[in-house]
């Protein structure tokens, strides 16, 4: 049977330095992608229709994909056949519902569903969603410094959980996966998930009894099993909604496995290296 | 089994008990007055949970009502009928797009009821009218109290419209702005527009020739004015005895006096009004004789001439007494439609849906949404299960974490079925966010209290709760303020899935994984004792 065993790294082997400069490499490479993102596009991340205003109509047909793609008289941004019926799923930058409306009944589709957002409406929402992460991060962090009352180990989870969140924004870019409400709530769960794993590493290495690596050891069983649980379970939820084409859950899904992921290496190697220094070194100050 | 050491084994049974009674009950409070939830419960299913729109079908109409505010002024209860035809003629609008508020949340305030209207053409105007601008802050958007109106002869026409289980609510966003939320479960996006999407404002216009200087010219003449037709008694839509379709009103003793009065004026009563000069709008629309229009929305639905009969009954005082006639239609789906209008009253502003969002599902696609979520969310639970069966392999750890973890969504759907929630798609998402943080905090209570082998009982048992505890603790109020912007801040569509993740690590953190400690404990003493 397989086992599921939590490897215990040999941490004796790297210097903190070592350890922090992969994730900080990542970090900085992920800041990186962002910035000649937003050069390149006017956007750290390219937004979806739910932010930038547009329709997305599914309709039943017999016609096939390129047929479709001819009907309109827009150009369509993409047009997905749905697995396993005879719908596509056509998305466009447009905004006039009653015309798409039209054009779709003339053509003879069936209207399974249409959603058109405006785009004044959609440049509000971002607005809104982009501080809601904001808020939501300060928030986190004001929590985490209270929590610890001290300041490299707040840091260390502080700087964890921006990490956790930018290096996955990144990642968006580079697999062209747009900025839409599933990802941002995903984000939002990130925040939440990636600090779990840091509190409970830092909680075993400055308030229980123990040596610094067996509490380090004792904290990566259950916290590696934690993020390990999560990112099989958004795998999966990934592989089986996209599937079904379910709107939101697809990326929720993909963008919670990317930060869950980057969370692992943030935790053990920045987080650690972060409060081996405290420990170690830091206190002696 | 002792219930002392036992309370959250209790406290959690009792839940689940609770829950179990709200899902399946009888038909709980809010199921008693369906205008006021979003939702239809499908026949079919067996549970009392509400869906909305993404999971039921139907169609949801989010827009902000057209109009531009001035507050923040300072006006003379005296002056209010000057200012507002002062800013109505220097804004080249009509005097009933202009409205004079006293006493609004932002002091005194006016109001254009009109797209585009320019912050400064409506400053002049003002100033125009005597009003100091200094102090005032113009928005677009409409004053609080024409909301209400809207939003309340909106559901009255929606109630009237035949399309039933609809909502209509005033949202507002972070931003401060208002958006006027329109739900109507088992109706397409055309439906709901063609109720709503204009004013439906009526009026009876008189449109008749007058001979001058330059041969004969038209003029016209409202009437009946909305508010006339809006304040009388309006019957049924039906066929009269020739079988074509109109709506009887009845009007009030003084709007009748002046629409007489009117009608003679202008000579609709005349022999030559009812005989060689009959309404031929059809025919000849330029050139038309005495005609009545029905006047929709500006535009005329339908023209005809005073019925003979009827103009006897006003020339002889006879009407006044029962002022009842007919108003006629083309078919008889206008004929409803108008009664609509007239019962339910003109919107004082429209809908700017080119500004909001619209959107229409089938039904069959929720049905659809619904079954696959489930499945999808059963999928990543069993995905969860054989994870933490590969960690600890002892089911007596594993099967109750995997029971806790459902028992959290179970209690979590019997929360949204009390209150009568409508499920969207994000509130689905928000259960997975739930049932994530849930796992995590089962396995640190493991570990915690599986610490080394030993299964504690007493002090030490309690001393090891608490330390789990502190960081589950921790992390639960992380997630909290993580998603209380979301919650509080009401961005529509991340609202529920916000709301959802906080009540349910709430009752997790409280009820469900307080409870794991102990049934664990009482599972490993029971194998620690019989080996």
């Amino acid at each position: 049977m397989v086992e599921f065993v939590v490897p215990e790294p040999d941490y004796d082997r790297y210097s903190n330095r070592q350890l922090a400069a992969v994730p900080l490499a990542l970090l900085a490479l992920a800041l990186l992608v962002l910035a000649g993102w937003y050069l390149m596009t006017g956007a750290p991340v390219t937004p979806g229709i739910e932010f930038t205003g547009g329709t997305e109509i599914q309709i039943a047909t017999d016609a096939s994909q390129t047929e479709v793609r001819q009907a309109f008289d827009f150009e369509p941004d993409s047009v997905q056949p749905v697995a396993g019926s005879n719908e596509f799923i056509v998305t466009t930058q447009s905004a006039d519902n009653e015309a798409i409306r039209s054009q779709a009944e003339s053509a003879g589709y069936e209207i399974v569903s249409i959603q058109t957002r405006s785009a004044s409406f959609g440049a509000d929402a971002q607005r809104l969603a982009l501080m809601g992460i904001a808020v939501a991060f300060v928030g986190m962090s004001i929590l985490i410094f209270v929590l610890f009352r001290s300041f490299v180990p707040s840091l260390a989870v502080v700087l964890s959980a921006f990490s956790d969140i930018i290096i996955p924004l990144a990642l968006m870019n580079l697999f062209g996966i747009k900025l839409s409400l599933g990802s941002v709530a995903a984000l939002l769960m990130l925040i939440g998930y990636s600090v779990d794993s840091d509190i409970l590493l830092n909680n075993h290495i400055l308030r229980r009894r123990g040596s610094f690596y067996e509490s380090t050891y004792r904290a990566m069983q259950t916290g590696v099993t934690m993020t390990v649980t999560s990112i099989s379970a958004m795998t999966v939820m990934y592989i089986v909604s996209s599937l079904f084409k379910i709107p939101l859950l697809p990326d929720l899904a993909i963008v919670l496995v990317f930060g869950l992921v980057v969370d692992l290496m943030n935790t053990y190697m920045m987080n650690l290296s972060l409060l081996r220094w405290y420990k170690y070194e830091g206190v002696a100050r | 089994m002792n219930l002392r050491d036992n309370w959250r084994i209790i406290m959690l049974t009792v839940f689940v008990l609770a829950s179990t009674f709200a899902l399946f009950g009888p038909a709980s409070a809010p199921d008693a007055d369906v205008n006021n939830s979003s939702s239809v419960g499908a026949s079919t299913d067996p549970t009392n949970l509400k869906y909305g729109l993404e999971l039921a079908g139907g169609s949801r109409i989010r827009a902000p009502l057209v109009g531009t505010t001035a507050e923040n002024l300072d006006i003379e209860q005296d002056n209010r009928a000057d200012i507002r035809s002062t800013v109505a003629s220097e804004m080249d609008v009509g005097g009933g797009d202009v409205n004079v508020r006293l006493n609004t949340e932002n002091g005194d305030a006016v109001e254009v009821l009109e797209r585009n209207v320019s912050e400064q053409r409506l400053r002049a105007a003002l100033e125009a009218a005597g009003v100091g601008t200094e102090d005032a802050t113009v928005r677009s958007g409409v004053t609080g109290e024409t909301r209400q109106q809207t939003v309340e002869t909106i559901q009255a026409k929606i109630n009237r419209g035949g399309l039933s289980g609809g909502t209509v609510t005033d949202q507002r966003s972070a931003t401060g702005d208002h958006f006027v939320v329109v739900d109507v479960p088992n109706a397409n996006t055309t439906q709901v527009l063609d109720l709503i999407g204009d004013q439906g404002e009526v009026r009876v216009v008189a449109h008749y020739p007058v001979s001058g200087d330059n041969g004969t010219e038209y003029r016209n003449q409202t009437v009946l004015t909305n508010r006339q037709l809006e304040r009388s008694q309006i019957g049924v839509a039906d066929t009269d005895r020739n079988g074509r379709p109109m709506v009887p009103i009845t009007l009030q003793e003084e709007d009748a006096q002046n629409y007489s009065q009117a009608l003679v004026d202008t000579g609709f009563t005349s022999s030559e009004a009812t005989g060689g000069q009959r309404c031929r709008y059809r025919e000849q629309p330029s050139d038309s004789g005495y005609c009545l229009y029905t006047v929709l929305d500006g535009e005329i639905v339908y023209a005809a001439s005073l019925n003979s009969n009827l103009a006897e009954s006003i020339e002889s005082g006879e009407f006044e007494k029962a002022p009842t006639f007919q108003m006629q239609t083309t078919s008889m789906d206008e004929a409803q439609s108008l009664q609509v209008n007239l019962r339910a009253g003109a919107l004082p502003t429209e809908l700017a849906t080119d500004e909001g969002t619209v959107l229409f599902l089938q039904q069959s696609l929720g049905d659809r949404f619904k079954s696959r979520a489930l499945l999808t969310g059963l999928i990543a639970w069993l995905a969860v299960s054989g994870m933490v069966f590969l960690r600890y392999k002892n089911p007596r750890v594993a099967l109750p974490m995997l029971m806790t973890a459902a028992a959290e969504v179970y209690i979590l759907l019997g929360f949204a079925a009390a209150i009568g929630l409508p499920l969207n798609l994000s509130y689905i998402a928000g259960f997975i966010a739930v049932i994530g943080t849930g796992v995590d905090d089962l396995l640190i209570i493991a570990d915690e209290i599986l610490n080394e082998g030993e299964i504690a009982t007493g002090r030490v048992f309690q001393n090891r709760f608490r330390k789990a505890f502190w960081v589950i603790g921790a992390a639960a109020v992380t997630t909290i303020i993580a998603m209380s912007p979301l919650a509080f801040l009401s961005l529509g569509d991340l609202q529920g899935f916000a709301i959802v993740t906080i009540v349910g690590v709430l009752i997790g953190v409280l009820v469900t994984r307080p409870a794991y400690g102990d049934v664990l404990r009482n599972l490993m003493l029971n194998q620690q004792q019989r080996e």
